[in-house]
């Protein structure tokens, strides 16, 4: 089987608004059959928590298609993600949800974001769950703190919603989002392997229905595809290539990567934040004379650094493991340790052969914005050509993004 | 001739001010000492700052920075110079003006700061100080080390307290490692007693302003916190806050107003914008609007004094006014409202700072509910002011003003 006939395999590509709409109807249908389920924005949220409890957590974004409603709470300075994530909720576009866990101590947006919300909407049932911003210390305080943390939260989850904490529970949980976690590992190595054995628009359809809707049905899809993709790589004779491509993501040590074979150029990457992976996709595709397998890898909060997050160990006590995985998943901006998380990066662009480095911002976004000219230090260090993208959940400057884009990718010739 | 002239104008200035800019004068050549030691931390302004000085490391802060680049008027072309290498004019100005300085030390006012060999942070007054003192340790060089206090909703909870002491224990640890230097209880609780001391004695400076007419205006509050922040623990600043209280004590013996004609007594919100703050304050004065009381002087109210005294700094640093949430600030603002006897309220929303500014429409409307007094919200920049306009601020004001006629 060719590459080329591997991407036809997809099918027809969803495009942003369909894979918005699909996981919207899989979260509709949820509420529709009584479920309840609590809403989540930021990327390291104990899923196996929520599922423990007997609920179903469902990553909320920015939508596209919203326009204002948070004027009245929110100045124009908040960042883009926020407004957006009000204006939903005044303009009565979220789903009906039982509760919403909001992230403390990341940025101040987000933060202060709750403050508002509990003012303006008494009756919604908020949860704050606060995280450490010290990240690389071995005393045990971080951990014990955020465990912490996660037992008040699941306290109020049972004390607000009468749902108790459940062994039974807490291990299939750990079961499935392990598996959706190592299968996403796999498709992410793979691609970087060969980009055209999955399209990047599949892959974030795949991993966006299950963080909206994180049920044994959705976590087998993405384990099917994954199974087909393995298969693939077998018989493409690279599976000791994406083996070596998967330990050196999880360890951080880049050198042992073996020689790729792909030939598809120019090979770009993606790094920011919590913007949206679908959005980015879509704006590729979107550029005339570029399929979106020159996109060999997201760095993004609800991308590479979801998926890369550690499995729990089902034995241990269950706020400790989820705390240990969430202070091991890839480093956020919104911790500390740039200089860590700079020489992740640019111990991958050499070994992985990235040629370009996308950078999207989140406009009025202060740990994108912060983290932006280091990238773009860190990718020049080592010779990678990058380009900067301020970028809201609207996509409202969508033309001007696509031409910065399109003329990004053709300063490496056409493929 | 001169006399008459000082006496018509609406403000009156302070006598103390004199001793201030001495004062300052000395932080600053400590400063540029302790860096040719090898020996400075930039530190931010809710830092136990109690702790280096006590381990005989000098201090110097990036924010005072970033007040005197916007009250020499050069914001816009400081905070370019970040712009030029990359940093979003979106982020915070004084993070800019930081960053800018350091990228062009010649062209920034007093050749920027002294050069640092570590850059302390203390996130109880925003989380941008953390992703600002990391793009400095990139020019610089300078290790950051982060306490970090998360936010806290009412009582601090026992699991906190254990969290911030840890990063007490790794400070104390860095410092030590860093300078050379070591802690002694003796010499901590001495700082610790200093520091307390000024605390003290700039809050009852600003407790005098309950009275009619208030002693001191916004501007002067903000001048004269100068060093209780740069340099809590000194023992040079303590005769400055005492010649202070002593001032504003015979001001309000005398029944000598900061401003000539008292009329409205009105709260002021947030960080001053720097650029103007003399046009803004005493534009004010000339329509006889005094500022009494403002939430951004009144943060310093906490003294380490207990028997615990690593115990004193976890709790006083973690309850910081901009570490707890809107509720507290509502409180603090309907208090401040009450016992300093106000008329109204204005808010600064400054883009610059998210964390003291996004809440403010909410917060307007609760305290205007609570207190049953007008407040207007305007909206600009502290050090950049490119981004103030000062015509639609204006506007803003005067339809508050009106209310009172």
């Amino acid at each position: 089987m060719t590459i080329t006939t591997l991407q036809l395999c997809e099918g027809a590509i969803l495009s942003y608004e369909g894979i918005l709409e699909q996981s919207s109807a899989g979260l509709r249908q949820l509420l529709k059959a009584g479920e309840e389920v609590i809403g989540y924005i930021y990327p390291h949220t104990p899923l196996e928590l929520i599922l423990a409890h007997g609920l179903t957590p469902s990553l909320l974004r920015g939508l596209p298609g919203v326009s204002g409603g948070f004027e009245e709470s929110l100045q124009t300075f908040a960042c883009s993600y926020v407004r957006n994530l009000y204006s939903q909720r005044t303009n009565d576009q979220m789903p009906s949800i039982a509760g919403l866990i909001f992230p403390s101590n990341t940025c101040d947006s987000l933060h202060n974001l709750s403050d508002v919300w509990r003012f303006r909407f008494p009756d919604d049932v908020v949860f704050r769950l606060t995280y450490p911003a010290t990240r690389h210390v071995k005393d045990g305080s971080i951990v014990r703190y955020l465990a912490k943390e996660l037992q008040l939260l699941s306290d109020g989850i049972e004390e607000s919603l009468d749902r108790p904490f459940l062994s039974e529970n807490y291990q299939r949980a750990v079961s499935l989002v392990g598996q959706f976690r190592e299968d996403a590992q796999y498709l992410y190595s793979a691609r970087v392997a060969e980009p055209a054995v999955l399209s990047y628009t599949e892959l974030c359809r795949l991993m966006r229905a299950f963080l909206t809707t994180p049920l044994p049905a959705v976590g087998l899809e993405l384990h099917n595809t994954t199974s087909l993709v393995h298969n693939r790589i077998k018989k493409m004779a690279l599976s000791s290539v994406v083996t070596s491509i998967l330990k050196a993501f999880k360890t951080g040590h880049f050198s042992q990567i073996k020689k790729l074979k792909s030939s598809h150029r120019p090979r770009i990457a993606v790094a920011g934040g919590m913007v949206e992976p679908q959005a980015i996709a879509n704006i590729i595709t979107g550029v005339r004379g570029f399929i979106d397998s020159i996109l060999i890898l997201d760095l993004l909060s609800f991308g590479f650094k979801t998926a890369f997050t550690p499995p729990l160990d089902v034995e241990g006590d269950p706020f400790e493991e989820m705390a240990k995985s969430i202070l091991s998943a890839p480093g956020e901006p919104t911790q500390e340790g740039l200089g860590h998380r700079m020489s992740y990066l640019e111990g991958l662009l050499g070994p992985l052969e990235v040629d370009g480095l996308m950078v999207f911002e989140q406009s009025f976004c202060d740990p994108d914005e912060f983290e932006a000219p280091s990238i773009e230090r860190a990718a020049s260090r080592q010779g990678v050509r990058t380009v900067r993208i301020p970028i809201d959940p609207e996509l409202s400057d969508r033309s001007r993004i696509e031409v910065r884009i399109q003329s990004f990718l053709e300063s490496f010739g056409k493929t | 001739m001169t006399e008459t002239k000082k006496e018509d104008k609406a403000y009156r200035q302070l006598e103390s001010n004199s001793l201030l800019q001495q004062i300052m004068f000395q932080y600053m050549l400590e400063g540029q000492q302790a860096s040719e030691e090898k020996r400075l931390a930039w530190v931010t302004s809710g830092f136990p700052v109690e702790i280096p000085v006590a381990m005989g490391v000098g201090v110097s802060y990036p924010e005072q920075y970033g007040a005197v680049v916007g009250s020499q008027k050069v914001g816009p072309e400081v905070c370019g110079y970040a712009e030029e290498i990359g940093y979003s004019q979106e982020l915070c100005s004084y993070a800019r003006a930081s960053i800018g300085s350091v990228e062009k030390p010649n062209a920034s006012p007093m050749d920027g700061l002294p050069v640092p060999q570590a850059l302390l942070a203390c996130n109880n007054i925003c989380g941008t100080v953390l992703r600002w003192y990391d793009a400095v340790s990139e020019q610089t060089g300078a290790p950051v080390f982060l306490l970090d206090t998360p936010p806290i909703e009412g009582e601090q909870p026992e699991h906190h307290k254990e969290y911030v002491r840890k990063g007490i224990d790794r400070l104390v640890d860095f410092l030590g490692t860093t300078f050379h230097t070591t802690l002694t209880e003796k010499r901590m609780r001495e700082v610790a007693d200093l520091s307390s001391r000024a605390i003290k004695l700039y809050n009852q400076s600003l407790a005098a302003c309950k009275n009619r007419p208030s002693p001191l205006n916004c501007a002067d509050r903000f001048l004269t916190m100068a060093p209780v922040v740069s340099m809590r623990g000194t023992d040079i600043i303590i005769d400055f806050y005492q010649t202070l209280l002593d001032e504003v004590n015979s001001r309000v013996k005398e029944g000598i107003g900061a401003i000539r004609d008292e009329k409205i007594r009105l709260l002021w919100d947030n960080i001053p914008p720097w650029h103007s703050i003399f046009r803004f304050f005493n534009g004010l004065a000339k329509r006889g609007v005094v500022f009494p009381a403002d939430t951004y002087t009144h943060a310093w109210s906490g003294a380490i004094e207990t028997d615990d005294l690593y115990g004193s700094v976890v709790s006083i640093y973690s309850n910081s006014y901009l570490n707890k949430g809107l509720e507290a600030k509502i409180d603090k603002m309907c208090q401040l409202i009450e016992d300093y006897d106000l008329d109204g309220f204005i808010m600064f929303s400054v883009r610059s700072c998210k964390r003291y500014s996004l809440g403010q429409l909410v917060s307007k409307e609760i305290v205007s509910e609570r207190t049953g007094v007008p407040g207007v919200v305007i909206e600009g920049d502290m050090v950049d002011s490119r981004l103030y306009n000062e015509a639609q601020i204006q506007t803003r004001v005067d339809a508050l003003l009106e209310m009172f006629l």
